[in-house]
């Protein structure tokens, strides 16, 4: 099926770093949902979410976020202000108590003071909310980096590896919670089986080229929606539309 | 401004970056405490030894300024998709650097200027000089934390970036020993050398820094760093306003470069200045910042006034004298030298003195140097000090046995030998009679 209004658009987009193609050019959209991407270690996923997240430019062709091409650097303060991101560690916050380190993220997000306890309270970490980063439990220090970044309610959230440091349960009850965050939910994992049964659809990324598959508890059958996007590109399925 | 104050407090207790003042106040009074003048209380001087703890402090602050840019770069997904500008988020880095360099930079002033209070003081303490170190460290914070960002580079850390401790070290590096070579290399007359920090040696007694000299540092150093940092920001921001004050801020440097070059490379002045007596038994008279010293002056000189009695070199008077006028006795009236009172100034006044009464050209000629050898034996008794040892056995002898009378009648007849070195044994073989 063809995406409709899909919020990650790219055409002949690739992706390289140190002369090293992460993405091999390829044109493809990424509709609303949650979408996981998974990649041994080292493929070029944090570089491709990255990329996604404007923090990055294509080595080649377009890509669209949100409806807006990140080619205009006009336009990148209005992608910025309605995405939010989550690296894979947030190490530097670790002396921060929960507030605070909320309350930072939302200075720069222009969020108001009333959003950052809105999204404590959402997070369920008011208990904690004076508790340092440091030393909380992996579970409730993800808790505390989704708030943050959730803090400006986004249109769009990409999250590297958020549950690395989870245990199967854990990763069970924050699953639905991060499938919540935003209408349009990337997330990255080492490997898809991590992936699949929570998310719409899995991306794998595997020497430079998209592969995807829809195995997902929310959207099976729906294979073929991460497809070329608009009438003046063809249909290629991620993948099979990746080039040289 | 609350919010701003908020965010700063919180970089503060997430970067740790107070815990540097401690070590940016012993570098900064490491780098001052040589250039103030020992036992002195001069304003003018404290202010110029600031100005030196400058050249180690900002070179200091630079390095500190880079380790934080580079390790600042960890946040620069969250700073590069806010939306505000993005150069909010180094603006807040240097904001914090800056003030706690001004911080350590605070407690040095404070240290020196109440070292200085408590002392017997003089001179003028210039504000805008404390104001010209604190630019020229600003402007030090300042390079250090864009070489800090240019070293690192690259794609944010946590997006895909390369960081590691080679550009924590890299940068660190450049810019402490970049900035510290600019302020080592520049020393001796160069106009260049008032450039900040500004290699001003101490500033002795009877001069003083001279005026316009620390407005125009203060205004190259705004200058620059204001032209750096809107630069940077344009880069992230590309704003055409700010253009202006890019623009202005090179202007000023210009304008207070041309001006700083005006000086010479001088940064005093001779500042005539009164000074204080002291008048019994002689009349010692000195600096104002020098009063705590004239009972121990007066102590030492008088010994070497009372056996010069009746020479023609007696003096019943004592002058200190600039630096660029000569010591010595004239019409009654010694001067001398004391740039500062660091242990031992009596007697190095008293030397100098004595040093004087003799010709040193002549004294240094080879057909003198026998007479040398007696006028030696005669400086140790003027100086009270253990007479040296002599070929001239029975003339040291017998000078060794003389009443202190009798030397001092002596030398009233002899004086002129002793002055030219010229003394033999002959000379020694005197007698002295009782008065009629």
């Amino acid at each position: 099926m063809i995406v409709e209004s899909p919020a990650i658009v790219a055409r002949d987009m690739g992706v390289r770093r140190g002369g090293r193609w992460l993405l091999r050019p390829a044109a493809f959209g990424i509709a609303e949902g949650v979408t996981g991407l998974a990649g041994p270690p080292g493929v070029g996923k944090t570089s491709l979410l990255a990329t996604f997240a404007t923090l990055r430019r294509p080595n080649t062709g377009t890509l669209e976020i949100l409806g807006f091409d990140t080619g205009d650097s006009h336009n990148l303060r209005e992608i910025r202000a309605r995405l939010g991101y989550l690296p894979d560690n947030f190490r530097w916050a670790a002396t921060l108590n929960v507030r605070d380190f909320v309350g930072y993220v939302a200075y720069y997000k222009r969020a108001p003071k009333a959003a950052v306890d809105a999204m404590l309270a959402r997070m369920e970490l008011e208990d904690v909310a004076s508790m340092e980063l440091g030393v909380l439990p992996a579970d409730v220090r993800l808790r505390a980096g989704l708030a943050a970044t959730c803090v400006h309610e986004p249109d769009l959230v990409l999250l590297d590896e958020p549950c690395r440091e989870l245990d199967e349960p854990a990763r069970a009850e924050l699953m639905p919670l991060i499938r919540s965050l935003a209408p349009t939910v990337v997330l990255t994992a080492p490997a898809a089986q991590q992936l699949t049964g929570w998310c719409d659809r899995v991306l794998t990324l595997v020497r430079g080229r998209l592969t995807g598959s829809t195995e997902a508890i929310w959207g099976a059958g729906r294979r073929g929606d991460v497809t070329a996007p608009g009438p003046a590109l063809p249909r290629v399925p991620v993948g099979s539309g990746a080039r040289g | 401004m609350v919010e701003l104050g908020r965010m700063l407090r919180i970089d503060a207790r997430r970067t740790a970056v107070f815990i540097s003042i401690p070590v940016l106040v012993l570098v900064g009074i490491a780098a001052a405490w040589p250039t103030l003048l020992p036992g002195v209380a001069y304003w003018d001087n404290a202010v110029a030894a600031l100005g030196a703890s400058v050249r180690l402090l900002g070179p200091a602050a630079a390095a500190l300024g880079a380790w934080v840019a580079v390790r600042e770069h960890r946040l620069d997904y969250l700073r590069e998709l806010t939306t505000r500008s993005p150069a909010v988020g180094p603006l807040l880095d240097l904001l914090l650097l800056t003030a706690v360099t001004l911080l350590a930079y605070g407690i040095v002033g404070t240290i020196v200027l109440v070292q200085t209070a408590l002392g017997e003081d003089a001179g003028r303490l210039h504000p805008l000089g404390l104001l010209a170190g604190a630019a020229a460290l600003t402007l030090h914070v300042v390079i250090g934390f864009l070489l800090g960002r240019l070293v690192e580079g690259g794609p944010p850390a946590g997006a895909g970036g390369w960081r590691g401790p080679l550009p924590v070290a890299l940068a660190a590096l450049l810019a402490g020993g970049g900035t510290w070579l600019w302020a080592a290399l520049r020393s001796g007359d160069a106009w260049w050398s008032l450039l900040p920090p500004a290699a001003i040696d101490r500033v002795g007694l009877y001069a003083g820094v001279r005026p316009g000299l620390f407005a125009d540092q203060m205004l190259w150093s705004l200058g620059l760093a204001t032209a750096m940092v809107v630069s940077y920001a344009w880069s992230l921001d590309r704003r055409a306003a700010l253009a202006v004050p890019i623009l202005a801020g090179i202007a000023v440097t210009m304008v207070a470069t041309a001006r700083i070059h005006s000086y010479g490379g001088a940064a005093a002045e001779p500042a005539p200045t009164g000074s204080v007596c002291r008048h019994w038994p002689l009349k010692v008279c000195v600096h104002p910042a020098l009063r705590a010293a004239l009972p121990d002056l007066e102590a030492a000189l008088t010994p070497l006034a009372a056996r010069l009695n009746g020479t023609p070199a007696a003096f019943t008077r004592v002058e200190q004298r600039p630096a660029d006028q000569p010591a010595g006795v004239r019409h009654g009236v010694a001067g001398i030298h004391l740039p500062d009172l660091s242990p031992g100034y009596q007697v190095r006044a008293v030397r100098e003195l004595r040093a004087t009464l003799t010709g040193a050209a002549s004294c240094a000629a080879p057909h003198h140097a026998r007479g040398a050898a007696y006028t030696a034996l005669v400086n140790a008794w003027l100086l009270d000090e253990d007479p040296p040892y002599i070929h001239d056995a029975t003339a040291a002898r017998r000078f060794a046995r003389w009443s202190e009378g009798a030397r001092h009648l002596w030398l009233r007849q002899h004086y002129a030998h002793y002055r030219a070195c010229l003394l033999g044994p002959s000379d020694f073989a005197w007698q002295a009679r009782p008065p009629l």
